[in-house]
This record gives C-alpha cells, structure tokens and sequence, in this order.
C-alpha cells in the first residue's frame, strides 16, 4: 500500500512539473506553427473516424437501452431524445470522448516520446539546446487543446444523430419530437465544453510524462505507454467528476 | 585547461556504475575511454555534458567546477562541448539538412533559413551534402552516422564526446570517423573522448586510453602501455580473448 501510494505521489508530482514546464514554456518559448497544425492533424484529423464511430454506436445503445426502459415503465419515449442530449453533452459526451483519444492519442504521445528517450534522440535534443518539454510537449499540448473540444463537439452530435436513427427505426419515434433542444441548456455546454478543454489540457501532458519517463528498450516503450494509458483514463474519470461537482455547486448557487 | 573528473560515483539502483574515477583529459588530446560493455564509459563521458548526475564527485570544466550546474548553464557549455551519440539519433521527422541545422538554429537563435545554409557546410565535411533533402528513414546506418557527427560540428565545439562513434559502420566509414576525428585533433586542436571497443581505432587515433573495469580505471597509459601490459585484464582485452579473467 505504501509502495502504490509512493509511486502515485511520484506520478503526480512529474507530471505537475511537466505541466508547469509546458506552461513555462508556453510564456517564454517560441512556437513553431507547423509543428503545431502537424499535431492538430494527428490529434485531431486522425481521431475524427475513431470518435465517430465509437461514440455513435455508445450514443445508440444509450438511446437504446433508455427508451426500453421508458417505454417498460411510462409506455413512453418521446422525452428520451431531448432528455438525453443534456446528459450527453455536460457528461458522456466530452468523459467518453477524452476516454476514447486517452487511449489513441494519450498511446501515440508517449509511444513517441518513449522511443525518443531510450534511442537517446531527447538527449540529442538536450544537446542541440531544445528543452524536450518546448519542443516536444508544448506542440502536442496546444494541439490536444484545441482539438479535443472540437472532438468532443463532434462526438456528442454524432451519438444523439445516432440515437435518432436508433429511436425512428426501433420505436417508432417522430423525428421533430426527438430533435427538441428544450430541455438544453447554456449552462450544459459549458460545462461540456470545460471538461474537453481540461482533458485537453491533461492528457497529452500525462502521456508526454510517462513517454519522459521511460526507460529501457522497447519493454520501457510498451510500459510507457501502459501507463500513459492508464493515468490519463484515471485523470479523464476524476476530472470530469472534479468539474461535475464543481458545476453542480455554482449552479445550485 | 583540462577536464577533470574527480572521484565520480554513480549507482543505478543497486547497481553501482561508477566507484569512484578520477582521470584528467588534456586540451587537444584524443582519449579513448574502453571497457567491456556495460563498464560505465558512456555513463562517465555523459556526466560531463550534464545528461546524468553523479551521486558524488566533481568535474571541472577548464577549471570551472560545473557539479551542480543548472540544464540552463549546461546549455551554454554544451555550444562548446558537442556528442556524438552511440545510436545516429537523427529525429525522424527532419530531413538531414534540418536536423544538422536544429543545433544552429536554437544555440545562435539563427533564421531557419540561415541555419540550413550553415549547416550545408557541414554536411559537406562528411561528404553528405547530396543527400541533404532526404529524411533519416531513407538512408542506413553508417550515412545517419556521418549526419549525426556533421550535426555535432555545427558549432565549432571546441571538444566533442564520441559515443562508439564507428560501431555499426562499414571498415572504410569507420576509417573515414577516425581520420576525421585526427584531423580535428590536428589542425584545430579540438579535444576527442572517444568511448569505443574498436581496437583498430584504438590503436589507430589514440593519444591516450583509460580502460574502466569494475567501476573504476584499470589502466591509464599510451596506445603503448596497453600493448606492453601484463595486466591479464587488460592483455585479455587488447587482444580480444573469449578466455581471460575479465567478468563477463
């Protein structure tokens, strides 16, 4: 117990200072664009088809499995569309799309990075006066920042798109009552779209770490990108429960 | 004005390193650090440009004491101080011209288009000016080779680490390596440490050699001395014998 609570403080207190470098590095460094908009289309452009696909067919089993449960229990589901796009984007939305880019970009980040390290080309870089964190995570960072809401955005469209075609083919469902925004609110997007820009922010900085942290040959790569994974799920989960709270205190305020 | 290693230590986990090493490298000098793999040469040639930390021990730098340097005061020391890495490490996403242009750019805060003209030149030092619009990918081993130590001149260091600068080349690339590093020993004066298990290179460049064995030197002496050693250590490893009472 001691040893995984050791270990978690470790984890925690690299990738503060990761994070506060990239932030450094962000006031004080140069950005290259085109290093940039390369990361915006890996981030981004690359994760489009992964996104679609995984959140339409969750979108569609959550239309699904609700309106099966509606219609048991009311003999009703013409409220399941417009209820279901506020869930979807203060919370499945922006939580399933950070989960579903943790594991894509969160991988290719520290896959990256790691084989760097253990071919020495960031002591090269160390060499060649770049600081590994200027160069290599600051692009990754302000990439993921932009492109993860836009992400998210697309995610939450394309499951509610899916559970339309979900709600008029199994149940039945009139089309105008399902696309009613009269249960959305203001309030609803902007606590979606703080959660993607927070994950955003996050997960290229902890996969940047673990990518930093290895060591090795490839087993170090692979354990790197374990963990890559594992930590930016674990931040993904806690975040969005973190900014949920937080949500629900000012709006009850 | 020298570098100096004192009394350096270094442990991985339990596994110690480094048990203390004390050696002096003279300006203009070609030292050759050998070893059997795993000894600690790479490890004790990487503490002088800052990309380990020693547990204990000094090292000055022309005099300076640069123990606790901060990466910042390293970045300044290593305009002067360039490596040559054991694998090419040429960043994939660069052609060649760009990567021996990287260390321009961010060192002299040259243009992007200034720093690949400089670094034209020093392609053309390795006879890779040709090539320079290719990526790494494109090329093998002993070209990334060449680039990489191109990439390593660029600033006109006055001393450079070598890291098995000629494993992996073909007989005449690894010639060509050691008749440059001679040459720049010669008309420049730049001082070479050059870690290697090449004994052709060994006995072929070196002014000096310092044989690390069990975390501390073993030997310190002439390409000579090596020869006339009765150290079965050392004879065992200047004469490449699979018996001997060298650990493995």
């Amino acid at each position: 117990m001691i040893a995984l609570l050791t270990f978690a403080k470790d984890q925690t207190v690299g990738i503060a200072r990761v994070l506060g470098l990239t932030l450094y590095y962000i006031v004080r460094g140069r950005t290259d664009r085109r290093v940039v908009l390369e990361q915006m289309w890996e981030i981004g452009n690359r994760s489009v088809f992964f996104v679609i696909v995984t959140l339409g067919f969750l979108g569609a089993i959550l239309i699904f499995q609700t309106s099966f449960q509606s219609q048991r229990l009311f003999g009703d589901v013409s409220l399941v569309g417009p209820a279901s796009l506020p869930l979807l984007c203060r919370q499945l939305g922006p939580a399933l799309c950070g989960l579903m880019v943790a594991t894509r970009v969160g991988t290719g980040i520290a896959a990256e990075i790691g084989s760097m390290v253990v071919t020495e080309q960031v002591d090269a870089l160390r060499m060649s006066n770049a600081q590994p964190v200027d160069y290599l995570v600051k692009p990754r960072f302000y990439a993921s920042l932009v492109m993860i809401p836009a992400l998210s955005v697309i995610g939450v469209f394309t499951a509610w798109m899916a559970g339309l075609l979900v709600s008029t083919a199994v149940y039945h469902t009139n089309p105008s009552t399902y696309l009613n925004f009269g249960m959305v609110r203001a309030s609803d997007a902007i606590e979606g779209l703080a959660k993607a820009v927070v994950f955003g922010a996050t997960i290229p900085v902890i996969a940047a770490h673990s990518g930093l942290e290895a060591r090795g040959g490839s087993e170090g790569v692979g354990a790197a990108t374990t963990q890559a994974v594992v930590n930016s799920s674990l931040a993904v989960i806690a975040l969005d429960f973190l900014i949920g709270g937080i949500a629900f205190v000012v709006k009850a305020a | 004005m020298s570098i100096e290693f004192l009394d350096i230590h270094k442990a991985f986990g339990t596994n110690k390193v480094l048990d203390g090493v004390t050696l002096t490298v003279e300006k203009g000098q070609i030292v050759f650090i050998i070893g059997k793999s795993g000894a600690g040469k790479s490890v004790l040639v990487k503490h002088l440009v800052g990309l380990i930390q020693q547990d204990a021990g000094r090292i000055l730098f022309e005099g300076e004491d640069i123990t606790h340097y901060t990466e910042r005061e390293f970045f300044a020391l290593r305009k002067r101080c360039a490596m040559v890495f054991q694998h090419s490490t040429l960043f994939d996403s660069m052609t060649l011209l760009e990567n021996v242009a990287l260390p321009i750019r961010k060192h002299k805060g040259l243009s992007h288009g200034d720093s690949l003209a400089a670094a034209r030149d020093k392609l053309a030092l390795v006879q890779m000016h040709e090539m320079a619009a290719r990526f790494p990918a494109d090329i093998g081993d002993g070209l990334r080779k060449r680039v990489a130590i191109a990439r390593a001149l660029t600033l006109d260091p006055e001393y450079v680490v070598f890291d098995e600068p000629t494993t992996g080349l073909d007989p005449v690339s690894a010639v060509r390596v050691d008749r440059l590093i001679r040459q720049m020993s010669d008309d420049t004066g730049v001082t070479s440490i050059v870690v290697s298990h090449d004994l052709r290179s060994i006995f072929g460049i070196a002014d000096r050699i310092v044989m690390l064995y069990q975390g501390r030197i073993r030997l310190d002496g002439t390409p000579a001395d090596f020869r006339g050693s009765d150290d079965p250590v050392v004879h065992q490893f200047v004469n490449g014998l699979p018996e001997g009472p060298m650990e493995l």
